[in-house]
């Protein structure tokens, strides 16, 4: 019965987010592109190329979740569908599972073009099979906290403010953490603020 | 309070604020199963927000709401009701026929479709995406999923907003089939006619409050109230007793004793001539009694 309308729901998601290219090609492509620009650049450098991977795989899983999953938290309580579907009979949980592995999907695959890449232009050379399947494993960890910070983020503010707001508390997240660039690369104030980020740890992690 | 739970809807003194604004102000009115209930009232008056706290949308600051016995929030109140979407909410990317298996896969999977989509003429459009419909065609649609499973009450807000002729009667039609199959019926309107064609009884509510409840027939049998329309031979004008006012090439007059002004017209040999007698529309019935101000 769950699992009906489970399956039910993660119907009605995929078939949304999938007739959407303008809107699942970027969020995928995005952090893979990111990473081609600047983080490719430290290729062949040993721990440092894997570093910058594993960065990179740390912020493409986050900004799916942070983003499209709970910021659109405050599109949503204006959104009439979704109101509309809180009066149907079922579960109430069910239409979140679905969204959450729907955010759990479109991010692996940002994960693993990321991953690709990788392998691909920086040459990465990570101890085993089991090493990449820890770092998959360690960045969807850390894709929770980042939804669960997007989720309250969009449910204290309106739909309009929500966007431009993740923005500015997401990318100096990122910046700061050093998932763009090591944080030796950083300067040194930035560098002393990095220390104090959950971005950074995520990324130490990873 | 243990019979009452038989009832469909039952709200007590229901009341909420938003900020300085009460938006509803101690409401209380029951339907019981069978029944078609209109929520009339000029635009702000409060009716979303009723329709909003009924339907457990939204939580009343004070007083409560039993749909068949239980909170409206329940898993036994939902299963028993349907509410139409705000039909400017789907998603463009999907197909009616998509909705209508999810909507049918929230109630349990038990609930045939092709009724509605027969009553609703949808099924030429079962698998376009709803991105390229007419308002009409997206009602129709949220009507249908409304209705989807029998439920024994449903919710419909302006349900025939951007319905052309046609539609409107089918949607009638199958509003009064389901009331006389024993469903209840709560729905908010402007169009008087349409409420006059469905409902059993209306409740009017302004600033909040409820202005004016009662059946239909009883609000006509209060009033009693006839419209005369007839013409009059040319050059010829009513006289002076008779409250007539010119409408085109007829007069008009309405009156609480029908006989008497009948036979005056007779018995003075007014010479009138397509006379017809017709009870008062609901839409003058209304605004006469909010003029005197009738609770």
């Amino acid at each position: 019965m769950i699992l009906h309308q489970l399956s039910a729901e993660l119907a009605l998601v995929l078939r949304v987010l999938l007739r959407q290219p303008g809107f699942w090609v970027p969020t995928v492509l995005f952090p893979a592109m990111l990473y081609s620009f600047f983080g490719a650049g430290l290729a062949g450098q040993g721990p440092a190329a894997a570093y910058a991977m594993a960065a990179f795989a740390v912020y493409a899983v986050l900004g799916v979740g942070f983003y499209q999953f709970g910021v659109t938290v405050a599109q949503d309580r204006a959104d009439p569908f979704i109101r509309w579907q809180r009066l149907l009979p079922g579960s109430a949980l069910a239409p979140w599972a679905a969204r959450v592995l729907a955010a759990i999907g479109f991010s692996a695959v940002a994960l693993l073009l990321v991953l690709a890449l990788g392998k691909a232009l920086g040459g990465v050379v990570l101890a085993d099979a089991q090493a990449w399947v820890r770092l998959i494993i360690v960045t969807h960890c850390a894709a929770l906290p980042a939804t669960l910070l997007g989720i309250a983020l969009g449910s204290l503010v309106s739909a309009r403010a929500a966007v431009p707001l993740a923005n500015l508390v997401f990318l100096p997240l990122a910046y700061l953490g050093g998932l763009w660039m090591p944080p030796q690369l950083l300067p040194d104030a930035v560098a002393a603020l990095s220390v104090w980020t959950p971005t950074r740890a995520m990324a130490e992690l990873a | 309070m243990r019979q009452m739970t038989e009832q469909a809807v039952e709200a007590h003194d229901i009341s909420k604020r938003f900020g300085a604004v009460t938006a509803v102000d101690g409401l209380s009115l029951t339907l019981e199963p069978g029944t078609a209930l209109g929520l009339l009232g000029p635009n702000g008056a409060g009716k979303s927000t009723a329709l909003a706290m009924l339907t457990g949308l939204r939580a009343p600051d004070t007083g409560a709401v039993r749909i068949f016995g239980h909170r409206p929030t329940s898993a036994k109140a939902r299963a028993r009701m349907g509410v139409t979407p705000q039909a400017a909410g789907f998603p463009g990317q999907l197909t009616p026929r998509e909705l209508l298996h999810y909507a049918q896969a929230r109630r349990g999977g038990r609930a045939p479709f092709d009724d509605v989509v027969t009553a609703f003429g949808l099924g030429p459009l079962l698998d376009r995406r709803l991105a390229g419909f007419s308002g009409g065609e997206v009602r129709r649609l949220a009507l249908a999923l409304a209705f989807l499973g029998r439920p024994g009450l449903v919710f419909l807000d302006e349900p025939t907003a951007g319905l052309d002729i046609a539609a409107q009667e089918a949607f009638a039609l199958t509003a009064r089939a389901f009331v006389n199959d024993g469903g209840a019926l709560i729905m908010t309107s402007h169009y008087w006619a349409e409420i006059e064609a469905i409902c059993d009884r209306i409740t009017m509510i302004d600033k909040g409050r409820k202005v004016l409840e009662g059946s239909l027939a009883d609000i006509r049998a209060r009033m009693q109230a006839r419209l005369f329309r007839f013409t009059l031979p040319e050059g010829k004008a009513p006289p002076d007793w008779l409250p007539a006012r010119q409408q085109g090439s007829h007069w008009a007059a309405e009156t609480t004793d029908s006989d008497s002004m009948l036979r005056r017209m007779v018995g003075e040999g007014l010479g009138f001539h397509d006379l017809t007698v017709e009870p008062l529309g609901l839409s003058d019935i209304i605004a006469r009694m909010s003029r005197k101000d009738v609770p």
